[in-house]
Order: structure tokens, then sequence, then C-alpha cells
């Protein structure tokens, strides 16, 4: 009695919404909703007609490659260039939640965006059938990507030379390096080796014996001499070493002679014992962080914040956020110097990556579209010079200056001022700098410019701090990168992008060798000395019941399928 | 002799029921540090920079206050509307589930309802089954329920869970009181609306608290059948994407590398800050329900009403 | 199952017993009878057939190398392949064994805790501390297992972690102790955390159940003298009774679902021996690698396990005169 009128008035309220709602809903149905969209729209610029854009209109498109604000791209900067020179706006949409399951439903229920982004998901958008063949379109209408990705058609083309998506990483003129270590690196802190005067080191236990001593100069310091990340899918961060230490770059889980082309799992070899050896025995000096194999991402990066940890293996992009906050602390002897370790003098370090086509990822024009020819013309516009330029530099006099030899650079209050994610989400920077048919960022300009502004000196330079450029003027170079080998060419590179097949006996090996390896290294690690030898043997017997040798030969055969796709014989 | 007797034993009782009492207050208290801390914890960090919380250690004051997590999290996302949509989607789903819920949990008490056992087994295994994400995808399409807010509500209309509850409690009702209600001439729908609805607030209550919080929560629904209806977002979902936004900014793999050069990235955003600050953005208001939600927690208000 | 009728059938039908109809007559007549019960209940059966029925057509993915783009007649068949890959993998036993571990851990620690917390909370005399200490136990749970586990894992941590330091100054411990690091704590450090992480939440239901007990069984009981230990023992328990048991019984049914997001996130290379469970076995081989096949195989073997734990429960506590589900 006392609810009768509350509940008539609910169910009420529940009608009302009821109504309202199914309203609503009938209204969403259609995506692409702008009309327009003329067969063979005119993408020529007539920029001069008062009027605005020339027959607008809006693409969707779905990023899963990464996650990011939605936006409708004539809102930035950028992009409003780009709508009143063609007309085209997009409507991005980036990843939430899982990537497989998004594309998943997608190809289930057989309706797509415009334009789609599957990252590791694409052998399923093209299995599906859900792009086109770009082929033609190029063919007809876009002689700029034509001259950007056809030195690289036999590596995109399928078994009938038809091509389904534009890879990210053409490169076009010379090859520049990332001037400071966002890969792999031994980091130690400044302070060990400003305390024994910058000395050159080199090999694995150089590097080991130099924390030792540190560590013995200070002992009440409570210090840390060396910690490992292991959490979760970063469990690589303990393997991989044993791959860089014998001169390899970062290949996954395999080292592939550059000669025969053979890849070697190199999970049990004597590579990966001698650096589990050398771990071994700083543990049982009291040396390895106790809390190596327990420490989650971010305790781990807490650590390394805490100043008390003298020496790391990891690579840059991983702990970026952890050198920034140490940047912003200011005290320079903590920060970490990169170093290109290997286990034996004579050994070349192959830590940079080298120039790779990563051909298994990429953007392409899904069936649903309903004027590819548009899309295909607004993307061969973006490859257009001027139009690279501003993809990845923004806007001239605002974030971007060039001087009068025509050198692109940026100011310093500019740099800082890009340093905010949402300023460079205004100027479109976080939208157009990847994931469209782009030059790779590592290509120069034919003026000497380079496309990316991370990798123009000037650029990098104004990023240094003072104790940066103090510590390398001790070691005599200009760059973080300078102290490292410049990469060999390995065409196939990098073998961890290669995809196996789905359910694959190679992609089943993968999983449990990580399995294997996740259970026995850090009890091969901690073990007593004495005992290391037998929970080695241990895990050989058990790794080698694995099918190595199928997942050996899978490898080799996709190696060397690519590189002749890559050199053409 | 027997006077005294009790007499002792009553004074034993009240000591023994003080003891009892400064225990049990202590316990709680214990309680409530413990499950206190952690929420804390959180807005402490939210109010952190972000920077400065990567070191961690912080406990329950933030060591460099900043209001800076809460303005980017306001920022990024379309806040606004998404909290409009959480709110319908919580309101109507709560009502509309705890009604019918309700209404066949009433059903499934009546011990003469022939169809009583077929209708409580059909619902309650589906409990322990689902036919996958696929299917149910698929089966949304061809309802039509894809980028329509009706796939919020209709899909969980019945949760089985709170059916059975429900049920229970109203089988714990006094018969006589249901019979009587029939004797006055009362049909089935209108004993259900005047008799069973009213007894059984508390559990209702109960109920709608689940609901509500289940409601509030989702965010796979959303993921899975409207990304592309942003006018249909909610409150998790458009945190979820600035979670990931702030994740990704700092560990994904190749492209970070190939772009955030040295002026690229960000030096503000952290995950875990922008996770705390979500975590209480996204929680407080439904947190806010419970102590109003309490008061049906009362003892004995709802059987004495009525008896009385 | 129809002929439990008896007294209390509706007048009308008596009427017409004389004619005795039987079988299947008499059910449509009952039905017919019944035709208010039967609009407010068969809609929604409709309803769960749509929404939870339908859907199973997707169990044929588990005999299938199933390939989200090929209809259903396109797929290949693959048999039992799946489920011979899952009961034949070489730690399904340790998966099994963590899985049954953690989930019986956490229901009777979960059903403890959460009935004492109730028993306790009824007997606090001042109402409004009474409702600040319901309001801050339940917090816990709306934090999401991200936060959560990054909460408790900075707690349990070995260099300085706040369980540690405070054990060690109760002098109960002489040495920090790696709580995630070690294999054999982990289900009871787990089950502890779930304790800490769903107590408030999960008495909610206990209060509710508690408030419907009529108060004069109290007034009798103090009457007979009856201390405060033995009210609860005697009418507050009991008048829970229902309710547990009905949760009881659902919940044994749920037994091979251990969660799945906590043991994820708490999980390292030294406590994977007894963290890993069925879930994350399927998201490693399954999810992770596009096999939504294996994935499947895995949920059809949980839902048999669990109707057979299901009518078990049920049956035993038909047989024992308790509540039952159905």
């Amino acid at each position: 009695m006392i609810n009768r009128k509350l509940l008539l008035a609910l169910v009420a309220v529940l009608l009302i919404v009821l109504l309202a709602a199914c309203g609503g809903g009938s209204k969403s149905g259609g995506d692409s909703a702008e009309p327009s969209t003329s067969q063979n729209g005119t993408t020529t610029e007539t920029g001069d007609t008062e009027e605005g854009p020339p027959d607008p209109v809006t693409f969707t498109y779905f990023n899963a490659g990464a996650s990011r604000k939605d936006v409708e791209t004539k809102d930035t900067m950028i992009g409003k260039v780009y709508y009143d020179a063609t007309g085209v706006n997009w409507r991005i949409e980036h990843l939430v939640g899982e990537v497989q399951t998004r594309i998943g439903t997608m190809i289930a229920g057989g309706q797509y965006p415009d334009v789609v982004v599957p990252d590791t998901e694409i052998d399923k958008m093209v299995d599906a059938g859900a792009f086109i063949d770009l082929k033609p379109l190029i063919e007809e209408h876009a002689p700029n990507i034509k001259r950007v990705y056809e030195p690289y058609y036999n590596l995109m083309e399928d078994d009938q030379g038809r091509i389904f998506f534009l890879p990210f990483s053409p490169l076009v003129g010379e090859y520049i390096p990332s001037p400071v270590i966002d890969q792999g690196a031994f980091w130690i802190q400044r302070r060990v080796l400003k305390e024994f005067n910058y000395p050159k080191i080199k090999t694995l236990d150089e590097y080991f014996d130099l924390i030792r001593q540190y560590i013995a100069k200070y002992p009440n310091e409570d210090l840390i001499g060396f910690t490992i990340l292991t959490d979760d899918w970063r469990f690589f961060v303990l393997t991989n070493p044993a791959n860089h230490l014998a001169g390899y770059p970062n290949d996954g889980a395999v080292m592939v002679d550059m000669e025969t082309l053979e890849a070697t799992d190199y999970g049990a070899s004597e590579y990966m014992k001698r650096w589990l050896k050398a771990l071994n025995e700083l543990n049982a000096e009291g040396l390895l962080d106790q809390a190596s194999f327990t420490n989650n991402y971010d305790q781990y990066l807490a650590r390394l914040v805490s100043g008390k940890v003298l020496g790391y293996f990891d690579y840059g992009w991983q702990v970026n956020q952890a050198n920034m906050s140490l940047q912003q602390a200011g005290n320079d002897d903590l920060e970490y110097f990169p170093l290109p370790i290997v286990f034996d003098h004579d050994i070349k370090d192959q830590y940079i990556d080298p120039p790779s086509f990563v051909n298994n990822r990429g953007i392409g024009i899904t069936v649903s579209a309903q004027d590819p020819v548009r899309i295909i013309k607004f993307w061969d516009f973006m490859l257009e010079e001027e139009n690279q330029i501003m993809n990845q530099w923004g806007i001239e006099g605002v974030t971007y200056e060039v001087d009068e030899n025509g050198r692109l650079y940026r100011t310093p209050e500019q740099i800082e001022a890009l340093r905010d994610q949402e300023y460079q989400q205004e100027v479109g920077l976080t939208y157009f700098s990847y994931y469209w048919p782009m030059y790779s960022p590592e290509s120069k300009l034919p003026d000497g410019n380079a496309v990316a502004p991370g990798n123009q000196p000037e650029v990098a330079q104004m990023s240094f701090t003072e104790g940066d450029r103090e510590i390398l003027s001790k070691y005599g170079v200009q760059t973080f990168a300078e102290l490292f080998s410049p990469p060999d060419d390995r065409p196939w590179y990098p073998a961890w992008s290669i995809s196996l097949e789905t359910g694959s006996p190679a992609q089943l090996f993968e999983q449990r060798r990580d399995d294997l390896q996740r259970e026995y290294f850090p009890r091969i690690i901690l073990a007593s000395p004495e005992e290391f030898e037998s929970v080695w043997n241990e895990y050989e017997t058990l790794y080698n019941q694995l099918d190595v040798e199928l997942y050996e030969q899978t490898m080799t055969e996709l190696i060397r399928a690519k590189v002749e796709a890559v050199t053409g014989n | 002799m027997e006077a005294n007797r009790i007499a002792i034993r009553s004074r034993r009782t009240k000591l023994s029921d003080r003891a009892f009492d400064t225990f049990n207050i202590l316990f709680m208290i214990c309680l409530m540090i413990v499950t206190l801390y952690p929420f804390l914890n959180t807005l402490a960090i939210s109010f952190n920079d972000a920077e400065d919380s990567i070191r961690g250690g912080i406990y329950l004051l933030p060591r460099e206050f900043t209001l800076d997590n809460y303005k980017y999290v306001f920022r990024q996302a379309s806040i606004a509307d998404a909290i409009v949509i959480s709110i319908l989607r919580t309101v109507i789903g709560t009502i509309a589930t705890v009604f019918c819920s309700a209404m066949v949990a009433y059903t499934i008490s009546r011990q003469e309802f022939v169809l009583r056992k077929f209708v409580t087994i059909i619902f309650v295994l589906t409990m322990y089954f689902n036919g996958g994400l696929i299917p149910t995808f698929l089966l949304m399409r061809d309802l039509g329920l894809l980028n329509n807010f009706w796939v919020y509500i209709l899909p969980g209309l019945i949760g089985v869970f709170n059916l059975i509850v429900i049920r229970s409690f109203i089988d714990g009702l006094p018969e006589g009181l249901i019979e009587s209600a029939r004797i006055d001439g009362a049909g089935e729908f209108t004993t259900f609306i005047r008799i069973v609805l009213p007894l059984t607030i508390p559990v209702l209550a109960t109920v709608s608290l689940w609901t509500a919080v289940w409601q509030w929560n989702s965010w796979f629904d959303v993921f899975l059948y409207n990304p592309q209806s942003p006018h249909l977002s909610t409150l998790q979902y458009e945190l979820m994407k600035i979670l990931q936004n702030s994740n990704s900014a700092m560990t994904s793999r190749t492209p970070a590398s190939a772009f955030d050069g040295p002026d690229g990235g960000s030096n503000f955003v952290t995950p875990y800050a922008v996770r705390a600050t979500m975590t209480i953005v996204a929680s407080v208001p439904i947190i806010l329900v419970y102590p109003f939600l309490q008061k049906y927690f009362v003892k004995g208000m709802t059987l004495g009403s009525v008896k009385g | 199952m129809q002929n439990h009728a008896g007294p209390n059938l509706s007048p009308a039908l008596t009427e017409h017993d004389t004619n005795k109809p039987r079988g299947f007559r008499l059910f449509l007549k009952k039905l017919s009878l019944q035709r208010s019960l039967v609009f407010m209940s068969v809609p929604f059966v409709i309803w769960v057939i749509i929404f939870r029925y339908v859907p199973i057509w997707g169990w044929t993915m588990a005999f299938q190398d199933y390939k989200p783009y090929l209809t259903l007649w396109e797929q290949t068949w693959v048999g039992l392949y799946h489920f011979k890959f899952l009961f034949t993998d070489p730690v399904f036993y340790r998966i099994m064994r963590n899985t049954l571990a953690m989930s019986i851990i956490n229901m009777v620690f979960g059903f403890v805790s959460a009935i004492t917390l109730a028993l306790l909370l009824n007997e606090l005399r001042n109402l409004v501390f009474k409702r600040v200490v319901q309001t801050i136990s339940y917090l816990p749970y709306f934090l999401s297992w991200v936060v959560a586990a990054s909460i408790v894992s900075n707690a349990l941590h070995i260099d300085g972690g706040i369980v540690n330091e405070f054990l060690m100054w109760l002098k109960i411990i002489d040495k920090p102790v790696n709580w995630l690091g070690v294999g054999e704590y982990f289900w009871w450090v787990l089950g502890v955390i779930d304790v800490w992480k769903n107590v408030g939440w999960n008495t909610i239901i206990y209060l509710a159940a508690i408030t419907m007990i009529d108060p004069s069984l109290y007034e009798a009981a103090e009457m007979d003298g009856a201390g405060r230990l033995r009210k609860m023992w005697h009418i507050t328990l009991p008048g829970m009774r229902t309710v547990i048991v009905i949760l009881l019984i659902m919940n044994i049914g749920y037994l091979l679902e251990s969660g799945f997001e906590a043991q994820y996130l708490l999980m390292n290379p030294l406590n994977l021996t007894h963290a890993e469970n069925i879930d994350i076995f399927v998201l490693r081989y399954g999810i992770n690698q596009g096999n939504y096949s294996l994935a499947t195989a895995a949920g059809i073997f949980k839902t048999v396990v669990s109707f057979i734990l299901l009518f078990a429960a049920n049956n035993i506590s038909k047989r024992l005169g308790e509540a039952r589900l159905f």
C-alpha cells in the first residue's frame, strides 16, 4: 500500500523512457551518415571557391592499433587542412578492450567501418575477405601510393598478386636511425660510471664487475645490484638478453644466421645458459633484486625511480616513464645510461633495429566502404611530400619552424608544448603521424630533413638535458645511439613479427616454451650455485621434449620466404 | 534461592554482554581500517602528481597535491552525455529487472502452479552456461539490438540469481498472508503487487542494489554492441577508453618507438594515476546509493507493519 | 508434479473435481485456470529461450576448427579434438587442482565471513555506527581487481610491504615473507584477499534476511532468559537458513569458476604452479591464439560439471529436508 503510488509512478517513467529510447534507437542505424558521396568524387583542390570544402564526406575508420580519444579529424588542425582541401572528414574510432573480440565480432557480423587497421588480427580480416583489392585502384587513381609502395609490392601481394592493405613502414630516401635508445640496452646508473671515471665497458663480466665494485664501496646504502622485469607478457625482458649478448638484434625467440638464414631457438642454448648462470651467481652474492620475480610492472618502475637499483636490462620504450620521472627529479646521478653489452670482446653488438618492413600490419579499405575511389585518392593526397611533413611535424609556425637553410626544427617552447598529450590531439599529430599510408618515420626527405621530428638531430639535441650532454661528451659522442654499432642489413627483420598460423603446432610450441621458461627460469636463477646444473638439466630435458625442430624449421622457411620477397630472388 | 540464581545469571549475562559488545566494536573498527584503507589510498593517488606517483610509497595522503588527474579525465572523455546514459540504463535497467524478476519469482513460489518446476529449471540452468560471445553477438544483431539503447536492458531483463533469491524470500513469508488476500478475491497480479512486493522490500532493495551496481559498472556490452554509437556510450566505457589511452601511450610496442621520439609522448599521464582517478570518478556516484537503500534493512520494519 | 495441488487449489477447480479429468487434459485445465500465473511467467520463459538458449548453437564451435567468417556449414569439423587437447594436457591435473582448491577455499571463507559479519553487525546497538560500518566495509567491492591487485601486491611486498612490517612489529615473523612468491601460500592469500574485497558486499543479502525475522521470536527468547549468543544461534542464524542453503546450492554449481582476474593479476613466475586455473589456461591456449573452439570446449566441460554438482547439491539438500532450488 505504501508503495502503490511509487510503483505506478515508476511504471509510468519506465514507459516514457522506453518510448523515448526507442525513438533514439532507431536514429542510430547508419554510420557514415552524411550524404554526398558522389561516385567520382572530385578531390582536386578547389580551394579557391568561397563556400567551404568541396563535396564534404565523412568516412568511418576503426583503429585497433592504438587507443586514443576518438575524434572527427576535421576538429583537429591538420584534419581541418585536409578537410578544406578535399572535403574528407574521418570519424576515427579506437580500440577499447580486446582486439580479438572486436575484430571477431566484426567479421562474424559482416559489417565493417569504411577503413580498418586491424593490428594483430590482420590475417583474419584478409582471410574473411573483409578487405578489397587495392591494386587496381592504385593503378588508376594513385600515382603517389604507387611511387612509395611499389618497391615493396612483392612483400605486399598475396599469391594472386592482390594487395589488401598498405603497411606503415615503406622507406623513402635514406635511412635515419633514432638518436635515442628506445630499443634494448643494459642500463647502468650514471653515478656508477662517474665513480669509476667513465670506463668503457663492453662485456657482461665487466658490467657486473662494475656493479659489484660499486656496492663493495658503498655496502651500507641498501643498494640493489640488478633487477629484472618478469611481469606477465613482459617476461621476454628476461629471455631476450641471451640473444643480444651474443650479438643479435631483437628477433624474438630465435637467432637467425645471416648466411644460411637458419633460425635457431636459443631457449636452451649455451648463450641462455651463460646468461642465466651469470644471474645465478649474482643472486648467490646477494646482488640480484629479491623481488625481481614478484614485482609487477608498476612496482618495477617504482624501483627504478627509487634510485636504489644500479643496473637492469630493458627496452627504452618500456622504461620511458621511469626515465622521464627521473629526469624531472633532476638528479643526474640517479639517471640511467644505456650500454651495448655483449658476452665477449670480439662480438659486435646489434641492439639497434635494422631497417625493416613490417608487412603484417597495415590499413585497408573494407567491403562495406561506399566510395573506395575517394578514399584511395585521399590517401594518395596524403603521400604528397608536403602532407607527409604536415602529418609528422604539424603546422609551420605553430608546431615547427623552418630556418634559412630550409632545415625543419622546433623551438624549446614548441617541444615543451607538444609534451602535452591533449595539445598533440588538438593539432592532430596523434591521429595523423601513424596508421595511414605513409613514409616510414626513418625516411629522409630529398632536402635532407628527417620525416619524423624525433629523428631530426636538431630536435634530438634540443631535448637532451645538461647532464645528458655532459655524460655523452665524456664518451666522446653526440647521441646515445652513437655508442651502439650500426645495424647490419637483415631483410627478414624482425622475426618476432612473422605470424604463425592460428592453432598451428609451431604456435603451440611457442606457448609451451614460454610457459616452461616462466616456470623454470626463476628456479634456475634462484638455485644455489651447486644446484644450478641439475635444475638447468631438468629444464633442458623438458624443453627438448617439445617439438623444437618443427618450430625452427617453420621459422626458417618463413624467414627465407620473406628474404626472398624482399630481395626479389 | 530461585530468585538468587536468576539474579546471578543475569549479572553474568550482563558482564559477558558487555565483553561481547566491546569485542564486537573493536572488531568492527579493525574491519573499517582494513576496508577503508584501499579507498583512501586510491583517493590519495588520484590527487597526487602523476609523475611523482611512479615512485610509489603513497599511503593516505597525496605527496604532491594536484587536480591535474581529474582535469585530464574530464577533458578526455565526453563524460557529460555518458553520465546521462549511465544513469538511464541504471535506473531503467534496475526497475525493469527487479520488477520482472520479482514477478516471475512470485509465480514459481506458488506451489500449485503447474508450470512451476518447468519455469524454475529453465531459468536456473541458464546460470551455468552461455552460448559464447559470437553467437550472442549475432543474436543481438538479428534482433536489431546493435547500436540500440535496449541492448543494455533486454538481455539482462531477468537476473536468475536474483530470481531465486527473491523466490526464497517469498517462500519464507507466512502462507496465511497470501491466502487471506486470495480469499478476499484478489487475483494473482493484485496479490503480487499489493501483498508480496511490499512484504519483500528488504530483498528487493538488495536485488536493486546488485542490479544497479552491475548496470552501472558494465562496459563490455557497450564495447561489443554499441561502439559506433557515441551517443550511447556510458561513463564506464568512456573511462575504459581513457585508461587504455594512457596505457598505450606508455607501453605500446612498435609504433610508439617509431613516432614517440624525444619530443613525442607525454610527461603527464601515467596509467596508475589515471586508474586511481577513474576508480574514484566511476565508483563514488554508485557508492552513494547504498546509504539511501540502507533504511530498508532496518530490522523488523516490514513484517511488523503488515501484521500490526 | 501436477498432483501437488492439494489444499491450495483454487475453489473453481474443486467444483469440477467430480469430472476427474486426467493427464494432459487435467494439465490444460489447470493451465487455463492459472492463466494469470501463466501470463506473469511465460513471456519471460520466451525471453529466456531467445536470449539464453538460442545462442547455444555456438557450442558447435567446440567440435570445429572455428573460423568466424565461415557459416556453420562451411566450418571444418574436428570431433573431440579440443576436448582431448584440454584433458590430455600435462598440466591439466594441476589446473584442475588449483581451480577446485581456490574455489572451495573462497567459497568457505566467503560464506563463513559474510554470515559472521552479518551476525555481528546485527548485534551492534548503535545504529549510526552500524550504518557507518556497513557502508565502509563494502567499499573494496567497488575497486576493480586491477586497482585492488596493485594495492594488495604493494601491501604484501617483501621490501617494505605493510603486512610484513606489521607482522614484524608484532614479532610474529622475524624476517619479511615473500607472500606472493611462494606457490603454497597462494590459495590462502587469495582466499583472504577475496574476503577482504567482498565480505561487506556479501553481507547485504544476509542483513536483508535478518530483517525478515519476526521480532516476536526475540521477545519470546528474552522472556526465557536467552543471552545474546543463544539468540544469535537459535533465532538469527536459523532465520537466515533458507537463504544460506539456496546460495550454497547455487555456488556449488559454480565450483569450476574460481575467478580469473585476481589470479591473473597476482600471478608471477614463482607462484604460477598454484595460481593457474582453467580460465587462465583457456586464455593462454584459446583466446589469445584466436582459438574460440578451445574456449567453447572448456565452457561445455564446465557446464556439464556444474549441472552434475547442481543436481547433486539440490538433491542432498532435499533429502536433508532443507530448502531446495527446484
